[in-house]
Formats: structure tokens, C-alpha cells, sequence
């Protein structure tokens, strides 16, 4: 199902024209003209998953990612060698931090996307502007757009990206690796009933997330359940009602599992807080902030979590591997 | 005071039209890229002469597609808000009388997130969506000074008092529904909203929009100027500008209406950009005086000026990160409202 929009082709169109003849006319500097994109021969119309139609030259040639998780992907795809440029949060992997910084995913300039010349710009609704897209999008810049709302969708989502970029051996790669992770996790949680937990962004006020974010669903794949029932992405909500759902466990994001326990720590002497059961016994899982993002590593993410809330789970695991390399031994 | 004769008013507005070309060119210079002063007067010259084809297409990008429209946005926006704010002021005869401080930004922006809510729902062209907030703001700010006139009105007599109270009113009343909307809403169309509040022109508009913007600026000046002259009148109390001969309703609903047009357009692109039009206005009166014949185009080149000058703060300092034009407004033109405030009393 394609929408197609003759105007903005038109007008899209004779931009990249302009764009690609401006420096073949521009004969006399010759360092302008060396380091123009070469001619495109074709163009892939897509439409991306906010439901815009993206006109991408190609092939791929230069990427400029607008959030850290499509970062994160590109990385994933092995494409890096044509990111050349994201933003000042891209920060895994570390490479991602030298690559050329376009300023924040909410406030990019304009004028170092434009002066890296990309045959595309990655953004995701969860993170980037729609103003940011259609400044692009005026400026004859393809600008493709991601929106996962569950790990499936992240799955699905990065090997889409490689296929759009041209590297669909690589997604579908990506997609196995991730899809094998993800039914081995399934299989060993198969028969574990699901923790009910509160997913804490942040304690003061007390912010959780939606049932419709990819969050939500990680800690499903994990073998629990958000007790936030709210549509929004993220709800502030009131420790009352908490006190009256009693999670079994709080769950963080964090890099920094010994800060978390003093936060606990703090936690237990407040007013409130304090009513809670998984508080006053300390139960609580860290989950590494890859979490906060809807990239391919937050599978590994979730498979940590997972161990943290339903041990007895992967000991069973251990304990059976154990028995049969005992077994064959004999 | 010497009158104002034709040829002053011409020569003043030369030399606020020369010192506004010079800070364009200076904030097309500056930026996250690096442009020659020397290769921007050759392409510039080049453009002048028609010959447009010869630039290279990074110049061409990036100074004469994306900063030269941001920069002649800025230059307009400016201007609204300060011709704005001198029709105000000279309206309500109250130097505190400024766009923000009677409730049209919260207006603008609670029209333009209530249009962003709508957005989804219609099957707009993207043509026609590209337009629909900025629509949303319009439409917002004209209804929200229209209640802010209707609350300023008593025995069918407009009471600047009421009125500058009843913006006041009106405007925490809407920052308090943008904020809940903020919160109760599913965040994903509203992101950038917080930024936007702050006042910021880092987004490009699209062509349409552009021309809207121009035109209606034009428009809506030209229409506050031919009440310049009535305006210097009503400056002496509105009695007195009455038995003069001045049609004060008339006056007052034509500025009225021009005043919130302007400020409309101006907040529907760029958010609130705070104290241009409180500020620009009474520097500009400090220097040229309180004749309207001389001032609202004299606000007009203030105004230009000091919003292109902080957008180039805005785009530079913190470079490649954009920062809401807005704050550095704000940051400046506080004190420097004090300042003005401690001196008049002293």
C-alpha cells in the first residue's frame, strides 16, 4: 500500500535534481565538486512506519542517524562504515561516540545534516520531531522514520531498515540471530508464571511506562508484567495506587546496579515508598539502560532481566545441562 | 522635539535598514558551518546578479536553503511581535501591555497542540498538514485575544486595567491547560512542544506558510500605520483624542485586530519568543520618541534586529545543538527591562 503524493514528488524531485546538478555546474571549485555525492542512477520509494512515502536514492551511501537507537542498529547491521553522522547521545557502541555529532535528537542543526550531504536521515517517532522531518523533507533530504512499539516490531522494524538501505542479507542475519534469542528465551520461561513489577523511571515524582511501549513489553518477554495500565508512554503515577496494586518487584534502568541499591536504600525511609512490600524486602532487578531504547541489544537486556526476576528458571537450565554432560560423560 | 519631516523618517529607517542588513549578513556568516566572509559576498553578488547557478551546491544549501530563510524568519517574527507590541502599548496607553502579557502566546500554543492532537485523525495531504499547526496557533491566539478584549470590556468601554489583568488571567489559565494536556496526553505528537514554548526557529516553514507570513506582516502593518497618526492622539488620553476628531473605536478595533493578526502569525511559526515585543518598542522610543509615524517602522527594524541577533546566539553557541532563540531573548532582555524600569524611576 503506497500513498503516492505527485506535488511533494515533483517538488522532491527537482530539489535532488537541483542538488545533483548544482555541483556538476559548480565546474570551478573543484573541491566542492570532489566531494559531491556521485549522480544517482535510481531512487527506492518506501513508505515508512509513520506511513510517509520516502523517496531514497541508491544505492545507500551516507546515513545520518538522528537517535541512538537507530545508531545502535546501524551498528548492529555491520553498516557503520556509512553512518556519517548522529547525535550527541549516540554513545553505544562506543565508535558511535567519534562519529560527527549533529547536535540532539529533539534540536539537530539543520546545517551539519545538510553539509554531511546523507542519501538518507533515520529518526524515530519516539524520540525525534515531526517538524524535524519535514524541515528534511524541504530540503530534498530523505528522511525514514521508525516507530516499534514491541520487540517483535524491533525485530521487524531492523530488518526492514536493512532492506530500504540495501542490505537485506544483513537484516535478515540480524533477524534470525534476534528471533533465536528470543524463542530460546520463550522456551525457557515457558512455564513460569509472569512477576507483576513496577517499572521505574523515575522516583521523584514516581514516573513509570504505558502499556504500549516497547518497555512494557520487554518486561513481558522477561517474564513480567507492568502494572501500569496506562495508554500514555510515560505516566507519572500516584504511590497510592501502587501501595494498593503491590508489585512483587521494582524494576530500574540503569548502568550503575550499586547506585540503585542506595536508591533503594533512600527509598525504604520515605513515606510512601516505604508501604510497598517489594521495598521493604529489597526485591528489586536492574536492567541495563539498553532498555531505554528500541534496538537489537535490548534483547540481551531482557535476557538479563529475566534471569534476575526467574532464576529458578535458567538453574533448572543449568542443572539439566549439567545432567546430560554428566549423562554423556557416562 | 524637531517634526518629523518626510526626509527624517526616510533617512532614520535607512539607517535601521542598513545596521538590519549588515546583522543579516553578519548571522549568514555565522554558524554550525563554517562560511567565509569573503565566499559569502562573492555568492551573494552572484545571487544579486541572477547568476545563482554558478554557487556550489554546499553554499547553496546550507547558507542560501537553510540559514538565509531561518535568518529572514527571524527578521519577520521580530518585527510582528514588535509592531505588535507598539500597537498595544499605544493602544492600552501601558508600557506593560506586550503580546505574551495579554495572553495570546498561551493561546497560540494551546491552538497549535490542540491542532497537533486533531492532525492525526484527518486525512490531510502532507501539504496541507505541514500547515495545520501553525493554522491551530493562528486560529488560537485570535481567539484567545478576542476573550481577552471581551473580559477587558466594561459598560462597552474597553478599561486597559481589566484588560492587561484579564490577559494575565487568561494566560496562566492557558499555560495551566497546555501543561495538563502535556501531562494527561499520549507524548508522542507533543514532544517537541515543550521546546517550541520556549520560542524557536530552527524549523523550516514550508513555502506556503513563508508567504503567509510575509504577506500578512505587510498587510497588517500597513493597516496599524495609517492609524499612526490617531495613535500619537490617543496617546494624550482618550477623551481628548476624541474631541480631536479621532474615531477612537474604529482605531481601536482595526489595531486590535491588525495587533493580534501579527502576533498570531508570529507565534504559530516560532513559539513565544518573550520581551522582543515588551522591549524593542521602548528602546525604540527612548531613541526615535513616541511618534507613531516614525516609531512602528523603527520597532519594526528593532525588532528584526534583536530577534536576528539572538538567533544567531541561539544557533552558535551551543553549535551543532540548536537552542530555543526564546531562552536567549529571555536571558537578555530581562535585566535589560529591569535596567530600563530602575532608570525611568530614578
Amino acid at each position: 500500500m503506497k500513498i503516492s503524493v505527485p506535488i511533494s514528488f515533483i517538488r522532491s524531485a527537482a530539489l535532488a535534481a537541483f542538488l545533483f546538478v548544482a555541483p556538476c555546474v559548480a565546474q570551478s571549485h573543484a573541491e566542492q565538486t570532489a566531494a559531491a555525492p556521485a549522480k544517482t542512477a535510481s531512487f527506492l520509494t518506501v513508505q515508512d512506519e509513520t506511513g510517509r512515502s520516502v523517496r531514497i536514492p541508491l544505492p545507500v551511501r551516507r546515513i545520518v542517524s538522528l537517535a541512538p537507537s537507530m545508531t545502535e542498529s546501524i551498528y548492529a547491521l555491520g553498516m557503520d562504515n556509512l553512518l556519517v553522522g548522529d547525535t550527541d547521545y549516540c554513545d553505544y557502541p562506543p565508535a558511535a561516540m567519534t562519529k560527527h555529532k549533529v547536535g540532539g535528537a529533539i534540536n539537530p542543526s539543520l546545517e551539519e545534516i545538510a553539509a554531511l550531504k546523507p542519501d538518507v536521515v533515520l529518526l524515530t517517532k519516539g524520540l525525534n520531531r515531526l517538524e524535524t522531518v519535514q524541515s528534511l523533507e524541504r530540503l530534498g533530504i530523505a528522511a525514514y522514520a521508525t516507530d516499534p512499539h514491541t520487540i517483535d516490531e524491533i525485530r521487524s522494524s531492523v530488518r526492514r531498515l536493512a532492506e530500504v538501505l540495501g542490505n537485506p542479507a544483513a537484516g535478515d542475519a540480524l533477524n534470525n540471530k534476534l528471533l533465536q534469542q528470543e524463542s530460546s528465551l520463550q522456551r525457557t520461561l515457558r512455564n513460569i508464571p509472569l512477576t507483576r513489577a513496577l517499572f521505574v523511571v523515575w522516583t521523584e515524582p514516581l514516573i513509570s511506562v504505558g502499556k504500549h511501549t516497547f518497555i512494557a513489553d520487554a518486561l513481558l518477554q522477561a517474564g513480567a508484567i507492568s502494572i501500569v495500565e496506562s495508554t500514555q508512554d510515560w505516566p507519572q503515577m500516584s504511590l497510592e495506587e501502587m501501595v494498593r496494586l503491590q508489585p512483587d518487584v521494582l524494576v530500574f534502568a540503569s548502568s550503575h546496579s550499586e547506585a540503585v541499591t542506595r536508591d533503594m536504600e533512600a527509598l525504604a525511609k520515605r513515606p510512601g515508598w516505604s508501604e510497598l512490600n517489594a521495598v521493604k524486602q529489597r526485591k528489586f532487578a536492574v536492567v541495563s539502560d539498553a532498555v531505554n531504547r528500541p534496538a537489537p541489544r535490548l534483547l540481551a537486556a531482557v535476557e538479563d532481566l529475566a534471569r534476575q526476576l526467574h532464576p529458578e528458571a535458567f538453574a533448572d537450565k543449568v542443572a539439566s545441562y549439567k545432567l546430560a554432560a554428566l549423562r554423556d560423560r557416562n | 522635539m524637531r517634526p518629523l519631516t518626510i526626509g527624517r523618517l526616510f533617512l532614520q529607517c535607512a539607517i535601521l535598514a542598513a545596521i538590519l542588513f549588515c546583522v543579516m549578513v553578519l548571522a549568514l556568516k555565522f554558524g554550525a558551518i563554517h562560511v567565509s566572509l569573503y565566499g559569502l559576498g562573492r555568492d551573494l553578488l552572484r545571487v544579486f546578479l541572477g547568476k545563482s547557478t554558478e554557487i556550489s551546491s554546499e553554499y547553496s544549501l546550507i547558507v542560501l536553503n537553510i540559514r538565509l530563510p531561518r535568518i529572514l524568519l527571524g527578521a519577520i517574527v521580530g518585527a510582528s511581535l514588535s509592531v505588535a507590541g507598539t500597537s498595544f502599548q499605544a493602544l492600552l496607553r501601558n508600557p506593560l501591555a506586550d503580546p505574551y502579557v495579554l495572553g495570546v502566546s498561551s493561546g497560540a500554543a494551546l491552538g497549535a497542540i490542540l491542532a497537533l492532537l486533531i492532525e492525526p485523525h484527518l486525512a490531510l495531504t502532507p501539504e496541507i498538514a505541514s500547515v495545520f499547526t501553525p493554522l491551530g496557533g493562528f486560529l488560537g491566539a485570535t481567539v484567545a485575544i478576542a476573550a481577552v478584549y471581551f473580559l477587558g470590556r466594561r459598560d462597552g468601554r474597553i478599561d486597559s486595567n481589566t484588560l492587561l489583568l484579564g490577559g494575565v488571567i487568561t494566560a496562566s489559565l492557558l499555560y495551566a491547560v497546555i501543561i495538563l494536556l502535556l501531562t494527561v496526553l499520549p507524548s508522542s505528537n507533543v514532544r517537541g512542544m515543550a521546546y517550541w514554548l520556549m520560542g524557536e526557529l530552527s524549523n523550516l516553514p514550508s513555502k506556503p506558510l513563508a508567504w503567509v507570513l510575509r504577506a500578512g506582516f505587510l498587510a497588517a502593518t500597513a493597516v496599524i500605520y495609517t492609524t499612526a497618526s490617531d495613535l500619537n492622539l490617543l496617546l494624550s488620553g482618550e477623551k481628548e483624542a476624541m474631541h480631536l476628531g479621532v474615531d477612537v473605536h474604529r482605531v481601536r478595533l482595526i489595531v486590535y485586530i491588525a495587533a493580534s493578526a501579527l502576533t498570531g502569525i508570529a507565534v504559530a511559526v516560532s513559539g513565544s519568543i518573550g520581551y522582543v515585543g515588551l522591549l524593542v518598542p521602548h528602546v525604540m522610543r527612548m531613541i526615535f520618541g513616541s511618534d507613531h509615524r516614525i516609531l512602528i517602522p523603527a520597532s519594526a527594524f528593532g525588532g528584526a534586529i534583536a530577534v536576528v541577533i539572538a538567533d544567531t546566539i541561539a544557533r552558535t553557541i551551543a553549535a551543532p545543538a540548536d537552542l530555543p532563540v526564546g531562552a536567549i531573548t529571555a536571558i537578555a532582555g530581562a535585566p535589560l527591562f529591569i535596567y530600563l524600569l530602575r532608570r525611568r524611576l530614578a
